[in-house]
């Protein structure tokens, strides 16, 4: 078994890596002190996993929209319970997430640790479904997508991605349509699960005030060998153009509601985490709430305090993203383009280079106190076989050069969607 | 590893907590003025913590004082209004790291306080009140806030409840007041209701972070006696009493799904008691309405209960397919029936009792859980730790659970549903 300390000079934190024989990348990070431990066990497949081939299957197979979303719902199920229940006797919370790129399960405790981990590996290992089960799920899962399809925000999100991307399944609902739902049986959720719940596209994560040799042994006694399956997932091409400039729905809001998405070229490994954070500098000094540009749109009233900035990024995706709530969507987009093609050519303020990165910095340092926030870091950086610590290595490391490289290359003022939410009470409706 | 609560008394309504805990890695401090809940000065109260949280007269612009923040390493100071009981809350948070953590050991903690203290007792003025376009701005984005609520729509569906599970009583007023008052705001209106809530309100400090800072703490002080104190007393909560018939609203939205939020009201004192009951019932994955309502008869996307200690109430809160409206209302009443029969094993109450230890026992992880507890406790008028609550909760008998489920009375049903009819399955 390799095990290696990770280990920050400039923070004095480290944690430590195991590679697992059975191929499972094990991170463990002692929190003297702390109460709660919170476990993670994830495995890198998402929504966007939907056409793949393994070693056994050599082509490429393409299944339904939403199925790993599903299979996280079924794999809650053992042949005679609830896993919720048996996370009862330890008292732990339990949860699990499906996103575009990764499903993960967890549980955060502060008793009976060890007895909620071994919950934890047992019945991700232990699928358990029939037609009959399967066919159960439709329901409770299909009045969730109905649930989001009045989620103003969700629903704003997810049209702008429809107009930036023409063939990538990131434009897809995680959770799948109630037509493409209707497809899924126990067959194709077990090529699934064998497909992608193999320990060696998985990744354990575990924050807390815990004993790594106790960790370790529990896993010697529960994983289970598999062969690597060699697995391959591929996407249908996607171009560098946008597929729409503009995406318009009306729902019951108050005002419009809008996302504004520029589109990049994707990014991978460390470069993707060196695109993710020069990215979001730029983002802070072109338009956060100590611009010159934020504070002329709030005072003119063009947008308000909800207006915000982030970066959306995967495997295959890259996208820059401003976000809010505005009585002239479309004139907050023009600004934009026009301050962005102003910045290319002047400069961005250099001035403020340093406080944007003390603030990062901050932020990252704030994120130490939680063990949920550890976790998911390591989970996260693990699963792109990187260390927990590269991204506040790569935020001291940032040059204001490199942020306006970064600037030139990723914000293309031609490639831009505006999706907008309309209140379906018009003006002269509410008069 | 224990935290060291200490609450002290620094003027006539004004308390200083301070919460240490050495494994915090950042310094919190909050600062509470709690003020009763009405409608004429909801939205005058709600106001004021964001303007003071926007500007000082040291750094008046929002972009001047995010400027000084970042180079404090992402300091953040926010204002927020919340809701707890009958009072209406209104706070400053503050949050910086660590001064071991910066690059060049400067006094990030204390210089933070200094900016935070400058917003609350030094706002930005003109011609003697608030200055009037962060005024006007601040009022509009109240309004806004207010109009955006029914974007989130199970949230929506909660303040329309409380509307009416609290009808007549503070409690039913939203925390944000109304559209109707929030358009008379006028800065001086404001200026006036802050340098009224500076000497009357109860003010509540919390301070949380790995070590005492004697230096924050005097800051804080010597801020606070500047102003001329004419503390309007103690703030407490009545318990909603129970309405002589069950009052059903029914409201139409364009959504695609309903929601339904049922109160029910109880004159349990004890509050351990009824934590335990309602984790039984519906406040986890592995609760009545949860494994029953939602899981085996796949009536609900999601169904829980909560309640407020401070009011004595039991809200059951669920989203809902319009035609299983009826169903899914006698389901949770058969499921609260069960409780009053004490049709629940022992492994249920058991299970349940983890699940309240483990939140507790979290709570003292998080700078801000930390506080918010302590702040609870005080205005439920004790500080006993999450500690001490656990062993109070280990006490609780099935017996004590049972008499619990049966005071409680079903007081208001509420439901948010589509314009278009649907025949009931």
């Amino acid at each position: 078994m390799e095990k290696k300390i990770i280990r920050n000079e400039r923070t004095g934190e480290q944690y430590i890596y195991v590679k697992h024989p059975t191929g499972l990348d094990i991170y463990i990070w002692k929190m003297e002190n702390y109460s709660t431990t919170y476990a993670l066990f994830g495995t890198k497949y998402g929504s966007i996993n939907t056409k793949f081939k393994t070693k056994s299957e050599p082509d490429f197979i393409t299944v339904p929209n939403g199925i790993a979303h599903y299979l996280e719902h079924k794999l809650f199920e053992n042949e005679d319970c609830d896993v919720f229940s048996l996370y009862a006797k330890t008292g732990a919370s339990a949860n699990a997430y499906t996103t575009f790129d990764k499903t993960c399960y967890l549980f955060s405790c502060t008793d009976n640790v060890y007895e909620s981990l071994e919950i934890l590996l047992s019945f991700v290992q232990n699928p358990y479904f029939t037609e009959e089960t399967v066919q159960k799920e439709q329901g409770i899962i299909g009045q969730e997508i109905r649930m989001y399809d009045d989620n103003a925000n969700w629903r704003v999100f997810f049209n702008m991605l429809q107009g930036l991307y023409l063939n990538h399944p990131v434009k897809i609902d995680i959770a799948g349509t109630v037509e493409s739902i209707a497809q899924i049986n126990a067959d194709l959720l077990y090529k699934c699960y064998n497909t992608f719940y193999n320990l060696n596209n998985m990744v354990l994560s575990v924050a807390g005030n815990i004993d790594e040799d106790k960790v370790l042994e529990l896993c010697d006694k529960l994983l289970k060998n598999n062969e690597n399956p060699q697995l391959e997932t591929a996407f249908e091409p996607e171009p560098e153009t946008v597929c729409k400039n503009e995406v318009v729905q009306k729902l019951e809001v108050s005002m419009p509601i809008f996302n504004i998405g520029f589109k990049a070229k994707p990014e991978s490994g460390l470069e993707q985490v060196r695109a993710e954070i020069e990215t979001n500098f730029a983002l802070s000094l072109l338009a956060d709430e100590s611009s010159a540009f934020y504070k002329k749109l709030y005072d003119d009233g063009l947008i308000n305090s909800s207006f915000s900035s982030e970066v959306f990024l995967g495997d295959g995706y890259f996208c820059s993203i401003f976000g809010g709530e505005s009585r002239n969507p479309k004139l907050v987009r023009d600004k934009l383009i026009e301050e962005i093609n102003r910045c290319k050519k002047e400069g961005l303020d250099r001035d403020r280079f340093e406080a944007v990165k003390k603030s990062y910095y901050g932020a990252l340092i704030r994120d130490l106190n939680d063990s949920e926030a550890i976790a998911t870091v390591m989970l996260n950086a693990g699963m792109e076989k990187l260390s927990a610590f590269d991204i506040i290595e790569t935020v001291a490391k940032v040059s204001f050069e490199d942020v306006s490289e970064r600037l030139a290359k990723q914000f293309d003022t031609e490639k831009v969607t505006i999706s907008i939410i309309e209140p379906v009470h018009g003006e002269e409706e509410q008069a | 590893m224990a935290i060291k609560y200490n609450r002290e008394k620094l003027g006539d309504g004004i308390h200083y907590n301070s919460i240490i805990n050495e494994r915090q890695k950042t310094n919190t401090i909050i600062i509470h003025f709690v003020t009763g809940l009405s409608q004429e000065t909801a939205s005058l109260n709600a106001v004021i913590p964001y303007i003071l949280a926007g500007s000082s007269s040291v750094y008046p612009t929002i972009t001047e004082l995010n400027k000084k923040l970042s180079e404090l390493y992402g300091a953040v100071i926010k204002g927020s209004v919340s809701k707890m009981g009958d009072s209406q809350v209104l706070s400053l948070m503050a949050g910086c790291i660590n001064d071991r953590y910066a690059f060049d050991g400067e006094k990030v903690t204390e210089d933070m306080t200094k900016v935070m203290t400058d917003c609350l007792i030094s706002p930005h003025l003109q011609n003697g009140v608030f200055f009037e376009k962060d005024f006007e701005l601040k009022k509009r984005e109240l309004i806004d806030d207010i109009e955006a609520e029914i974007n989130e729509k199970r949230s929506f569906a909660f303040k329309r409840a409380n509307m009416n599970i609290f009808s007549g009583e503070p409690a039913a007023v939203s925390v944000k007041g109304d559209v109707s008052h929030a358009e008379k705001l006028t800065s001086a209106d404001a200026y006036k209701q802050y340098l009224e809530l500076l000497k009357t309100a109860q003010i509540e400090i919390f301070f949380v972070g790995a070590q005492e800072s004697a230096g924050c703490k005097k800051i804080i002080t010597d801020s606070l006696n500047s102003i001329g104190r004419a503390f309007g007393g103690e703030n407490s909560s009545a318990k909603s009493p129970l309405k002589s018939e069950v009052c059903r609203v029914t409201e139409k939205y364009d959504v695609a799904q309903s929601k339904m939020v049922m109160g029910f009201k109880t004159d349990c004192g004890d509050p351990v008691t009824m934590k335990l009951m309602n984790a039984i019932f519906g406040a986890t994955p592995i609760s009545k309405l949860f494994m029953n309502v939602r899981e085996k008869l796949s009536l609900c996307y999601y169904c829980s209960s909560g309640y407020n200690d401070k009011k004595g109430v039991v809200y059951v809160d669920s989203g809902v397919e319009q035609e299983n409206i009826s169903k899914a209302e006698a389901e949770i009443l058969n499921q609260l029936d069960a409780m009053r029969r004490g049709d629940f094993t022992d492994e249920e109450m058991e299970n349940a009792r983890k699940s309240v230890i483990n939140s507790w026992k979290g709570v003292s992880d998080g700078a801000r859980s930390i506080a918010e507890w302590y702040f609870s406790r005080s205005y439920s008028g004790d500080s006993l730790s999450p500690e001490e609550m656990i062993e109070k909760l280990k006490k609780v008998t099935r017996e004590d659970i049972v008499k619990a489920a049966d005071s409680l009375k079903l007081d208001t049903v509420y439901v948010l549903t589509g314009k278009e009819e649907k025949p009931e399955n």
